[in-house]
């Protein structure tokens, strides 16, 4: 491979105590890739996921993130590196207003703090300028401009979903985790959740998905890795994927695929 | 639009007020007015804007009087030097605090600041060596503006302006920081934390942040007050002024900048006004927030909004 992958994962393994729910998984994710985490319930995903995101430290094994390694390296230093999250529980601010919600999330990229503020410095008055447009943006392509005053509590759920994804992308990450955004929508709300990941896409940010709406990720992804009992038994294109008979047996045997 | 009109407005009766009078016991209350603000509004970056309750504000309250009152008798520094002075040793005393408390937090971290100001308490109490103990400190100059010798601040008009613009600066102080990163910071991670990490926000740093400059504006206060008053005792840690410091930032309106002023205003108005009730003002006290509390969660300036429909946290505040 001619370029540094966004995210290298090698020998990722977590136990909790005698429970291994990720053993040994490898997982290479390139720039500008879709790349769709699945398998059945319990199979470890959701470990996975947090361990790269560095809410908890892996047992044995790294994580590099653009080539750092960034091994068991807070969530929060993770973010300032450029790669953000959602939560598979709805999280917002929730008695905050949408704009303000989406405003917190420019945190990584701005720089003028408490100073210029104080001093209504030119490079502070440019840099909120600069949030305010990024905020909208943000907003705007989930679909929130006309609801920018309201509090994020009174927003329905899929727009509290939606705002997820305003706030994650107003990070400008180069790496994007979504865990399970698609969970508790309708398909219709899931449609408009793909065409929506791919405009993520093309503005330049990889993503890495964890997700078991099989339409969502078929629909979706570039490329997607099977987990089942912590260790990875398929990684390909989807139609690879759904063709490999490790998968039907463990995960897909169960139910109807409809890609 | 009225609150455009109502800031100058208010400034501009703040600077008239000593003059409606020359009843100086009417100065004199407003400087505690002003004094009591400064306080309230420092808890309330604690309170409002981080997120977290302390039970300990009166301790950096008492370290600042201390420091600018000793360093007032033994070097002769009672000014400006001894006003910072007080600000850096609270700040540091609520830095070592914050550092080993704040990796806890809720409850527990209310808790840890209770323990802490009771031991700073006690330490006031009984160290005699440095503290005249019980007896406390009389005599403290009056504040001059490089130490002894020169110009020096006498009489409540004078404190009284000293006091306003400390907290015109510090309330612009905490506007400014609400419409910066860092402001925006304090705000999500008060909100929800694990989110705010996730955008980069280290949240035990900005906790610090914010714990710390809480802390060395309470010493500022501190120390202008024992140069006004000219006599301290260790009684300006005690949990009275604790709980009437929680109380005029819950009943004015936590996360707000006029509502711990407006605290600060009612308590000394009702301290006054209640006098001949005696020890049951502090039962009205705790009636008074237990109901406001309930029934007025966001304090006595959300009834602003809710009268003119305005909107009095543009960025400031939630409930």
């Amino acid at each position: 491979m001619s370029e540094t992958p966004i995210l290298a994962v090698s020998g990722l393994t977590k136990a909790f105590g005698g429970l291994t729910a990720v053993k040994d998984v490898d997982l290479v994710l390139n720039k500008g890739e879709i790349l769709g985490v699945i398998g059945p319930n319990g199979a470890g995903k959701t470990t996975f996921f947090n361990v790269i995101a560095g809410s908890m430290p892996p047992t044995a094994g790294t994580v590099h993130f653009k080539g750092t390694d960034c091994t068991g390296m807070r969530s929060d230093r993770m973010a300032r590196l450029g790669m953000t999250r959602t939560f598979q529980i709805t999280s917002l601010f929730p008695a905050l207003s949408v704009i303000e919600n989406v405003r917190a999330a420019t945190y990584r990229f701005t720089r003028t703090g408490w100073m210029g503020s104080l001093l209504r410095s030119g490079a502070w008055r440019d840099e909120e300028a600069g949030v305010d447009r990024a905020a909208m943006e943000a907003l705007e392509f989930v679909d929130l401009a006309h609801r920018a005053d309201v509090n994020a509590e009174a927003l329905s759920y899929g727009e509290q979903r939606r705002l997820e994804i305003a706030i994650a992308i107003a990070a400008k990450p180069d790496l994007l985790l979504l865990d399970e955004p698609a969970a508790g929508m309708n398909p219709e709300e899931g449609q408009r959740l793909v065409g929506m990941i791919r405009g993520i896409r093309d503005t330049g940010i990889s993503i890495l998905l964890v997700e078991h709406h099989m339409r969502v990720v078929m629909g979706v992804c570039d490329r997607v890795a099977v987990i089942d009992h912590g260790i990875k038994i398929a990684d390909g294109t989807p139609a690879d994927v759904v063709n490999n008979p490790d998968v039907i047996r463990v995960y897909l045997g169960r139910e109807a695929v409809n890609a | 639009m009225p609150s455009r009109i109502l800031l100058p407005l208010v400034i501009v009766l703040a600077l008239a007020a000593p003059f409606l009078t020359a009843n100086t016991y009417f100065h004199h209350l407003m400087v505690l007015w002003m004094l009591f603000s400064l306080l309230a509004l420092s808890l309330n970056v604690i309170i409002g804007y981080i997120g977290e309750l302390s039970f300990g504000h009166a301790a950096f309250f008492g370290i600042g009087a201390y420091t600018a009152a000793l360093i007032g008798m033994n070097f002769g520094l009672a000014g400006i030097p001894g006003l910072v002075l007080a600000a850096i040793v609270a700040g540091l005393f609520g830095f070592v605090i914050g550092y080993v408390s704040l990796r806890i937090v809720g409850p527990q971290f209310a808790i840890l600041t209770l323990g802490f100001g009771s031991i700073i308490y006690t330490i006031t109490n009984y160290w005699v060596d440095l503290t005249r103990g019980p007896m406390g400190i009389s005599n403290i100059q009056p504040l001059g503006l490089w130490g002894e010798g020169g110009p020096a601040l006498t009489g409540a008009r004078g404190y009284y302006y000293l006091t306003l613009f400390l907290v015109i600066a510090f309330a612009y102080a905490c506007h400014a920081l609400l419409n910066s990163r860092t402001g925006r910071a304090f705000i999500a991670t008060r909100e929800n934390a694990p989110l705010a990490a996730s955008l980069g926000i280290d949240v035990f740093r900005i906790k610090l942040l914010g714990f710390v400059v809480a802390t060395a504006v309470a010493g500022v206060a501190g120390g202008v007050y024992a140069h006004y008053l000219t006599v301290i005792t260790p009684d300006v840690m005690s949990l009275q002024y604790v709980a009437a410091l929680i109380i005029m930032v819950i009943v004015g309106g936590r996360g707000t900048i006029a509502g711990p002023i407006i605290g600060a205003l009612i308590y000394v108005a009702l301290l006054e006004a209640l006098r001949a009730l005696g020890p049951l003002r502090l039962v009205i006290f705790a009636a008074l927030l237990t109901a406001s509390v309930i029934f007025l969660p966001g304090g006595i300036v959300s009834l602003w909004r809710r009268i003119t429909g305005e909107d009095t946290r543009p960025r400031e505040a939630a409930e």
